[in-house]
C-alpha cells in the first residue's frame, strides 16, 4: 500500500470517529484506490450495514486523500477538497459489517479548482455503490 | 456526431449547441441568442461550469479551460470561441 491508516491525517482533514478509509492502495493521477474494513462500531452503521452516506463518503475520502498525497509529491501542501455535488448515484448494495470494501476514483474533468470524479465502491468485485461528484479544491 | 467528425459549418455548431444546451440546462431554446449572456440565461453557478466543459466536449469535441471562459460573457463570444478552435 502506498499510505496506510496511521499516515493518513496528513493528507485530510478528518479525524476518528469520521475517517471512512484505511489504507491508499494505489494512487496515479488517473486512478485512486483505497480499501476500508467496515466496523460495526462505525457511526454509519446502521442494522448491520454500513450506509449509502458511507459509502459516498468513502469515495470523497478516497479522492481527498488522494489529492493530498499527489500535492505532497510534488512538493505543496495538501490542500482541503470539499463535495460540491454529488450526481449519476446509482445504490446496488449495501456492504455488511466486517466487510472489507475496494473503491475506485477517477477523474474526469477539471476546470480550475473544480474536479469532476467518478467514483465506484466494491465488495468482492461486485460493485456497491457508484456516482461522479463534483469537488471543489481550496486554492 | 462531434463537430471535428465531419466538417460543420459554424451555423449548424450554433444550431448543435442551442439544442443540447436547452435540453441540460432546461431553458428556452429560443432565449440562446448570440445577444444574451450565457452564464445569466442558463442560470450557471461555478459547479455548473464543469457540466458545461463535458457537455462541450462530449458535443463538439472540444477542451475549455478556466481560462477560455474568462473570455466569453454571450453565447456570441461563446461561437467566436468554438469558431476559433474548431478553424471554421
Amino acid at each position: 500500500m502506498l499510505v496506510s491508516k496511521a499516515a493518513l491525517h496528513l493528507y485530510i482533514p478528518h479525524r476518528p470517529p469520521f475517517v471512512m478509509i484505511d489504507n491508499l492502495v494505489s494512487i496515479s493521477p488517473e486512478r485512486f484506490e483505497s480499501d476500508f474494513f467496515v466496523n460495526e462500531e462505525n457511526i454509519l452503521v446502521e442494522n448491520g450495514f454500513f450506509q449509502e452516506s458511507g459509502l459516498i463518503e468513502n469515495i470523497a475520502q478516497t479522492c481527498a486523500a488522494s489529492f493530498g498525497f499527489l500535492d505532497s509529491e510534488g512538493g505543496g501542501p495538501p490542500k482541503i477538497g470539499y463535495i460540491g455535488a454529488v450526481s449519476k448515484l446509482e445504490v446496488f448494495e449495501l456492504p455488511a459489517v466486517n466487510s472489507v470494501i475496494r473503491t475506485v476514483v477517477t477523474p474526469m474533468h477539471q476546470l480550475g479548482n473544480i474536479y469532476l470524479v467518478k467514483g465506484e465502491s466494491f465488495l468482492e468485485g461486485r460493485i456497491l455503490l457508484g456516482c461522479e461528484m463534483k469537488i471543489v479544491v481550496t486554492q | 456526431m462531434h463537430a471535428n467528425d465531419v466538417k460543420m459549418n459554424l451555423e449548424e455548431v450554433i444550431e448543435d449547441t442551442r439544442d443540447f444546451l436547452s435540453e441540460e440546462f432546461e431553458v428556452d431554446r429560443d432565449l440562446i441568442l448570440p445577444e444574451n449572456n450565457l452564464k445569466d440565461t442558463l442560470d450557471l453557478d461555478s459547479l455548473d461550469y464543469v457540466d458545461l466543459v463535458v457537455l462541450i466536449e462530449e458535443n463538439l469535441n472540444i477542451k475549455l479551460t478556466g481560462e477560455d471562459f474568462k473570455e466569453i460573457q454571450t453565447f456570441g463570444d461563446f461561437y467566436q470561441l468554438v469558431r476559433k478552435k474548431l478553424s471554421l
